[in-house]
């Protein structure tokens, strides 16, 4: 058998005495593209830090080719031909696209002194071709982006064959998280010609679906110990699901247990939404789902009081104070209700009231007083829905609620959406996810240029709902 | 590995212990005694007031650097009022007043037009200082004009068995403890934090961002305000740049403050921690006849070491 190109061998890495990653083993093999798999704070982005360089392992042995090697930090990581795109994005937001593009190896100069941003665009350029990504300017303000061309120019930047160190392995923790169907579909095309190249990939992600059409095998992770998955092409989907959780998660959306009542509860821009209804928004990214979004829910201060709740597209801009406490996260907009008086702070009964609230999403924190920011990414994302559904909101605003949150967790998510609807909770739901929006809603709004087009009762298929989002009639042949 | 989140966590503390054991060892006879703590505290009250209503901005990541010509604008605008013969209390409030406007103004500026509180409260540091240059014509105001009672507030104090706890003391703990409690007891204490956590976060979560800015500048400018009457009443005169000194210092203190927590956001006790180890450092090295040129090196030395040790623990992988 051949040598392995990466070999990972007891891992382990423990927080303030808990253990993240007990003894985790891992092989990739030259050209293969291989899946990293488990439940949100399971360990994943963990182990990949460790392997950037960027976390110290209490213990660790690396092997690449055969040979053990040390990884200090991020650079000498780099010399071993590991590229990263990591969850959360570093990304300079003053700073042009092509500037970050080229950051890792430096500007081209002229002379040797200025920057030639000629040159810079065009390289950039061609970075962004490679994935087929012809709609982002290279002189753009990173800034100005959305979280899903944020990630396609990281993913470039990563691809940018850089000179020195020859890329061996890509490792991407959760690259599709906010990419349209359409971009993964590019993104595999490269993982393709990587897989040919005979470079190999570490790949991250919590759709089952993507991992296995795109991997050749798996490691799983469970109670911070791996499992490897053998070839995938050998397992099924539920196999899969099953060594992750540990439980079958056989219907991947909670029946429906109640009609719409029929009262009206929001009314405006093109969209009547009932009492108990589920309501989806969808369209091509940037069709202002967004945008309608926070217009229905207006000034949050009084929305919040009425009832409303949103849970907002990014959850560490938006969502998240990352260094406040977990339960001061999940509370601020209920302060209200859970002080005294709307005065006097009541912190155990908050603590309380959040670590109910954390549970019932599945959220895994060794305490609600831990920081935000020592949740993993899908915790955190199942913090901003605890917030969200506190104050048993009577109107439910969601955009990508369930962005980086692992299977299980996205069904209980699920099931509680539901249960609401039958006290009575509407809900509008803006996801690129198809799946999830036909499995969970009952009608689906099509969104073009800005605008509602249409509304669908959701009993479609995924295709004609695509060809909806290109403007095209339902059954129109796919292009 | 281990002993870095200690240090992070309590390094300024123990910074403050070997300070003071060390002026202990070499001032054996007048350091350590109730008399040179009861004189520091008095020494630092107006101090830890304006550093406490500082407290209260940078929690929303925000400062303010009018504090100290807002201190001295507010000890004239009393003594003006005094030599125009109005009772103390109405002198009094009214230089309270200014405090709360001056604030107020620096909160629309920051929280409504949207303005950088460095560029605001530098451009307001300006104004407020002309405006007590006009005030008092330049002069220091002092002697009969200013009430015995005035003066005397600051001399005298609260007989406790053998020791008297000078008033200016008592002065600045309540302020403290008003602080404390607005901050880590009340909703509104909460918020603040929220919006220093993330701003953009805090909005959509119902947070009335613009209202607690306005809000927040107001008690800054209040407590620098009082700090500067407290001055006032301390040398029974006041002059158009008495209150200079106090802002470098109480940002400083708030800094040194913020090295002792997890996250490094404020909190008013840890900021007294760094009014503290500012006032000793000062009254120790007076004692020692270390020229006061070089104390200033000293004590700056002193906040980067702090700072610094701070950041570089944080900057660790973990
Ligand atoms: N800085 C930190 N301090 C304390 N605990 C941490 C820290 N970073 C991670 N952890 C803990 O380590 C565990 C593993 O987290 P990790 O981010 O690796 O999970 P993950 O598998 O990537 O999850 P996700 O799918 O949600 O991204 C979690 O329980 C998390 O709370
Ligand atoms: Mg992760």
């Amino acid at each position: 058998m051949a040598v392995p190109l990466l070999e990972l061998e007891n891992v382990s890495k423990s927080y303030a005495g808990t253990p993240a990653l007990r003894q985790v083993n891992l092989s990739i093999g030259a050209g293969e593209v291989h899946a990293l798999m488990g439940e949100n704070g399971a360990g994943k982005s963990t182990l990949i830090k460790i392997l950037a360089g960027v976390v110290a392992p209490d213990s660790a042995t690396i092997r690449v080719d055969g040979k053990a090697v040390q990884i200090e930090d991020a650079a000498s990581a780099h010399r071993l031909g590991l590229r990263f795109i990591h969850q959360e994005l570093n990304v300079v937001p003053a700073l042009s696209v092509a500037e970050n593009i080229v950051m890792a190896q430096g500007y081209p100069r002229r002379g040797g002194i200025l920057v030639d941003w000629q040159t810079l665009n065009r390289i950039a350029k061609e970075a962004l071709e490679r994935l087929g990504v012809s709609h982002i300017d290279p002189r753009t303000r990173m800034a100005r982006l959305s979280t899903g061309d944020r990630m396609l120019v990281k993913i470039s930047a990563a691809l940018l064959s850089s000179d020195g160190a020859p890329a061996r392995l890509y490792v991407m923790d959760e690259p599709t998280a906010a990419l349209t169907r359409e971009e993964t579909g590019k993104l595999f095309a490269v993982l393709n010609q990587i897989r040919a190249s005979g470079s190999s990939v570490l790949y991250v992600s919590h759709r089952i679906d993507e991992v296995m059409t795109m991997c050749d095998r798996a490691t799983v992770l469970r109670d911070g110990q791996s499992v490897d998955s053998g070839l995938l092409s050998q397992i099924t989907h539920d196999d899969l699901v099953a060594l992750m959780t540990g439980r079958t998660v056989s219907e991947a959306y909670p029946p429906r247990l109640a009609e719409p009542s029929g009262k009206i509860a929001y009314d405006g821009h093109g969209l009547t939404v009932r009492r108990g209804e589920i309501v989806g928004l969808a369209g091509l990214s940037g069709s202002g789902q967004t945008e309608l979004l926070r217009t229905i829910f207006g000034s949050p201060a009084r929305a919040w009081r009425t009832g409303a709740a949103y849970v907002p597209k990014e959850r560490r801009g938006e969502g998240l104070a990352l260094g406040r406490p977990i339960f001061e996260n999940i509370t601020l907009p209920h302060l209200g209700t859970l002080s005294l008086g709307g005065a006097m702070l009541m912190p155990r009964r908050e603590r309380l009231f959040a670590a109910d609230r954390g549970e019932d999403v599945r959220l895994r924190a060794a305490s609600v007083k831990q920081s935000a920011r020592q949740l993993s990414g899908g915790n955190q994302q199942k913090v901003v829905f605890a917030k969200a559904l506190s104050g048993d909101p009577s109107l439910l605003l969601l955009d990508e609620p369930t962005r980086g949150v692992d299977v299980g967790a996205k069904f209980d998510i699920y099931s509680i959406i539901r249960e609401m609807t039958t006290k009575g909770m509407a809900v509008i739901l803006a996801s690129s996810d198809l799946p999830e929006l036909i499995g969970l809603c009952d009608r689906i709004a099509v969104m073009r240029s800005g605008r509602v087009d249409t509304i669908v009762d959701a009993r479609l298929t995924e295709d004609a709902l695509l060809n909806l989002c290109y403007g095209r009639g339902p059954n129109a042949e796919a292009a | 590995m281990r002993a870095l989140p200690i240090l992070r966590r309590f390094g300024t503390l123990i910074g403050f212990a070997l300070i003071v054991a060390f002026l202990w060892w070499r001032l054996p006879d007048t350091f350590m005694t109730a008399r040179n703590w009861l004189n520091i505290t008095q020494q630092l009250s107006m101090l830890t007031v304006v550093a406490a209503g500082m407290t209260v901005v940078m929690v929303m990541n925000d400062f303010d650097l009018s504090v100290g010509s807002m201190a001295s604008l507010a000890g004239i605008v009393a003594a003006m009022l005094f030599s125009l013969g109005y009772p103390i209390w109405a002198a009094v409030g009214v230089a309270l007043l200014a405090g709360l406007a001056g604030g107020l103004f620096n909160g629309v500026l920051v929280g409504v037009i949207g303005i950088l509180p460095f560029v605001a409260t530098l451009a307001t540091m300006t104004m407020f200082s002309g405006a007590a240059f006009i005030v008092s014509g330049g002069k220091t105001i002092s002697g009969r004009v200013i009430p015995e009672a005035f003066g005397n507030f600051a001399r005298q104090g609260l007989e406790i068995g053998p020791v008297t706890v000078p008033n200016l003391s008592m002065v600045a703990v309540a302020v403290v403890a008003l602080v404390w409690v607005l901050l880590e007891q009340t909703t509104f204490g909460r918020r603040l934090y929220a919006i220093g956590g993330n701003l953009e976060a805090a909005h959509l979560s119902g947070v009335p961002v613009r209202r607690f800015k306005l809000i927040a500048f107001s008690l800054t400018g209040l407590s620098a305000a009082l700090a500067g009457l407290l001055y006032a009443s301390r040398v029974a005169s006041a002059n158009p740049t008495q209150g200079s000194g106090l802002m470098l210092n109480a940002i400083a203190a708030v800094f040194l403050g913020m090295t002792m927590s997890e996250e490094g956001e404020p909190r008013v006790l840890a900021t007294v921690l760094g009014v503290l180890i500012l006032g000793v450092l000062d009254n120790g090295l007076t004692q020692m006849n270390v020229d006061s040129y070089v104390r200033q090196i000293l004590v700056g030395s002193i906040i980067l070491v702090a700072v610094s040790v701070s950041a570089l623990s944080r900057s660790r992988r973990s």
